[in-house]
């Protein structure tokens, strides 16, 4: 197998593209929801036949075993062509997480049914009453012979309705003095009678996430992944890279082009008040892009990223809603119409990119929460 | 070239940190405002000696020739310690011009040398206001029109005049004593003044002509350009650490204020908003120095003054908000900073003005 992290970083871009460009599925570019996996099989097919499915994990593992700079131009490029994600939470989440801390049975058994799409993972983190205080989930689990019983509900969980598993941060200590301990990650099958799934239809008419009830959901013990009471710190663990990803610049870019061509066909910068704002958010994207190269040479000097490329998430998030909303101001009156305008040979779905942005805020820890967070670890701020 | 070695960028930074810090940081700059409003020339002297002045002369012409991003570094520590002295304006405007009109020229040592200090006359009053359009006239030695917009014309020894010679633009330098030669100064927020100068029959001499006196004014303004954008936010960053000692430390409620989540996103949001203008700012000049096409030069200087208006507005504005009461007050330092900010942004354009320079540059390449 090819080791990538020797290829020089222009070679390695031009391969990944060259990839991309010439095998991803022109019409799946820039999907504008979140594909079941029937809709992108067929791409997953061609990843796993190259090998490209989990670019993080080691080569061990069946990944690519990349580094943070190659990895980081994998991202980039995925995004730039509008390579949809695919159901990746078993490759992001779970997967990184059994390798770091399962058993090798687990590994053996687990970690190839990722890379083939055989399980198709959900994340069972939020539930009503613990979403950016999510150390106070209450969903619990308790042992009955060789298997835990799952009692409870947890909500946002994203694409359950189309997931074979999920992995999920239950409490299995009660009466720990701190909230975060007697939490423990667990690997448990969707399909059986203690586990009911709705869909929640979202703001853009999706049905994108679901609430999940566990009634006496059962799971066998070998699913523990890591110590018993030990899973917060674990998922805890895993997030480091995340929070660069988060904010990459890529969203945001590609909702300025789509903007500009959007506003050039609607002549909407013949508005001298429309260039400025347009000129603004340009900016705005340009000038986070040398911050966030600032954090990705960071990475690939081998250094661990700190606390403050929270702000990376929170400039780039809030610089996408204001660029969506342009798009709607370009629009006038057609901004509220919910099917793609086709102008010239421009066709834009505008409110689905307003609605695409609406949750970044809200995701991967609220603004408010990577405020708060700033504060404390960057701003040394008390209490 | 050193705009890329980090390394040595730390160094130059960590020594003019020190050199501005020893001489007294931004006290310096409340105790020269209330003597009148000018620099310190023996400090002149100091950073000139410490090579400071000609950072982007070449060697060959008795500077360090290390860089425009070198120079963005130490305008960040002039902008710290909102130091008067005429740093950005000598690097920018008089050496930036004289470095490429005429670098063998007796004058260009002594304003290295920090032992003459020229302030730059370009702009007019109702004037076509594009680098190089002139109503003042330069014939037969002698200079007779009105510059406007002066900036350090109070402190500084002589004037480079762009005027309207017989055969186009000329570059004159005048002596601020010489006879005909009147400055008529307007007091600037942090104490300093600009000038408007009016020459009759004032006697100068011709150091160059024609377009290329145009072309090393666009260069050199979009140089000070960005060189200013890097004073703010350098400013910016000190601003930033006043305010957020001063909301460590502050108590209401009996707690300090910056315990409450109102003031925490406040901080927040200003550090990140300092954050990406210094990582714009500084992007922005290593790529200036490899640069070599001026369009895309000034549109990058465009984009850094922008940038660092709109942060430094903004952060300096809140930081007296933050501070409450006493940041209104002429006691504490913040004001200064604020009033300095006020001056810097309104130098060479705003973030407005820029944003409109730097689209218009855009849609000119897009059309291209």
């Amino acid at each position: 197998m090819a080791d990538w992290n020797t290829m020089s970083d222009a070679e390695f871009r031009k391969e990944v593209r060259r990839f991309f460009e010439t095998e991803y599925p022109e019409e799946l570019c820039h999907l504008p929801h979140r594909p079941k996996f029937a809709e992108i099989e067929h791409w997953h097919r061609k990843l796993h036949a190259k090998g490209w499915v989990a670019p993080a994990w080691p080569a061990e593992y069946g990944g690519m075993g990349l580094n943070a700079a190659k990895l980081l131009i994998f991202y980039e490029e995925q995004q730039r062509w509008g390579v949809n994600r695919g159901r990746d939470m078993g490759v992001q989440m779970v997967g990184p997480l059994i390798i770091k801390f399962g058993t090798q049975q687990q590994k053996d058994y687990w970690l190839p049914r990722i890379l083939s799409c055989e399980d198709i993972w959900c994340q069972g983190y939020s539930e009503s009453g613990a979403g950016s205080d999510l150390a106070s989930l209450r969903t619990r689990a308790g042992i009955d012979g060789d298997e835990f019983v799952i009692n409870g509900q947890k909500i946002w969980t994203t694409m359950a309705h189309d997931a074979t598993h999920i992995f999920m941060l239950v409490r299995t200590g009660p009466g720990a003095p701190k909230k975060q301990q007697g939490i423990s990650f667990l690997l448990a099958p969707m399909d059986q009678p203690g586990v009911d799934v709705r869909p929640i239809r979202t703001l853009a008419g999706e049905n994108e996430f679901c609430e999940v009830f566990f009634d006496n959901a059962r799971t066998p013990c070998e699913n523990l992944v890591g110590e018993l009471n030990k899973g917060w710190t674990m998922a805890k663990a895993l997030l480091s890279f995340e929070r660069i990803f988060i904010g990459s610049p890529s969203l945001a870019q590609n909702a300025l082009g789509q903007l500009e061509s959007f506003a050039r066909c609607r002549g909407a910068f013949d508005d001298p008040v429309f260039c400025d704002r347009f000129a603004q958010a340009a900016l705005d994207v340009e000038d986070h892009a040398a911050l966030y190269a600032r954090f990705a040479d960071q990475l690939k000097r081998g250094e661990t990223l700190g606390a403050d490329v929270s702000m990376l998430k929170i400039w780039v998030t809030e610089c996408f809603q204001r660029i969506t909303e342009l798009m709607i101001e370009a629009a006038g009156p057609d901004g509220g119409t919910i099917s793609p305008l086709q102008i010239g040979n421009v066709s834009v779905d505008v409110l689905a990119s307003f609605y695409k942005a609406r949750p970044t805020t809200i995701y991967g820890g609220s603004n408010e929460i990577q405020r708060n967070i700033l504060s404390k670890a960057v701003l040394g701020l008390p209490g | 070239m050193l705009s890329s070695d980090h390394d040595d960028l730390r160094l130059l930074r960590e020594s003019a940190r020190t050199l501005f810090e020893r001489a007294g940081g931004s006290g310096r700059a409340r105790k020269l405002r209330d003597a009148g409003g000018t620099w310190d020339p023996e400090m002149v002297r100091e950073l000139a000696e410490a090579g400071v002045l000609g950072v982007t002369v070449p060697e060959v012409n008795g500077g360090l020739g290390i860089g425009l991003a070198a120079g963005g570094v130490i305008a960040e520590e002039v902008g710290r310690v909102i130091a008067p002295e005429p740093v950005v304006m000598t690097i920018g405007l008089s050496l930036g011009l004289l470095r490429r009109l005429c670098p063998d020229h007796p004058t260009m040592e002594q304003l290295i040398g920090g032992d003459t200090v020229l302030a730059l006359a370009w702009q007019e009053r109702g004037a076509g206001g594009a680098p190089g359009d002139a109503a003042c006239r330069y014939a037969d030695g002698k200079l007779t029109g009105s510059k406007a917009w002066v900036v350090g014309a109070a402190g500084s020894h002589g004037f480079l005049v762009v005027a309207q010679g017989a055969e186009g633009p000329v570059l004159a330098l005048t002596e601020a004593t010489a006879k005909g030669c009147s400055v008529d100064k307007r007091v600037q927020a942090d104490g300093s003044s600009m000038g408007e100068l009016s020459f009759s029959g004032t006697p100068a001499e011709e150091l160059a002509r024609g377009t290329v006196v145009k072309d090393a004014l666009t260069e050199a303004i979009s140089d000070t350009t960005a060189l200013a954008a890097a004073e703010l936010v350098g400013l910016s960053d000190r601003a930033f650490e006043i305010t957020l000692d001063y909301i460590k430390t502050r108590e209401q409620f009996d707690k300090p204020i910056g315990s409450f989540q109102v003031i925490q996103h406040r901080a927040v949001d200003l550090n990140v908003m300092l954050e990406v203008a210094q990582a714009g700012v500084r992007e922005v000049l290593a790529q200036m120095d490899c640069e070599t096409d001026p369009r895309v030069r000034t549109q990058l200087a465009s984009r850094a003054k922008a940038r660092a208006v709109t942060a430094t507005k903004k952060i300096t504005r809140d930081a007296v908000q933050l501070h409450g009461a006493v940041g209104y007050t002429d006691e504490f330092d913040i004001g200064l900073y604020l009033n300095r900010a006020l001056v810097l942004s309104a130098w060479l354009g705003d973030d407005v003005y820029h944003r409109r320079m730097w689209f218009k540059a855009r849609e000119q390449e897009g059309a291209a």
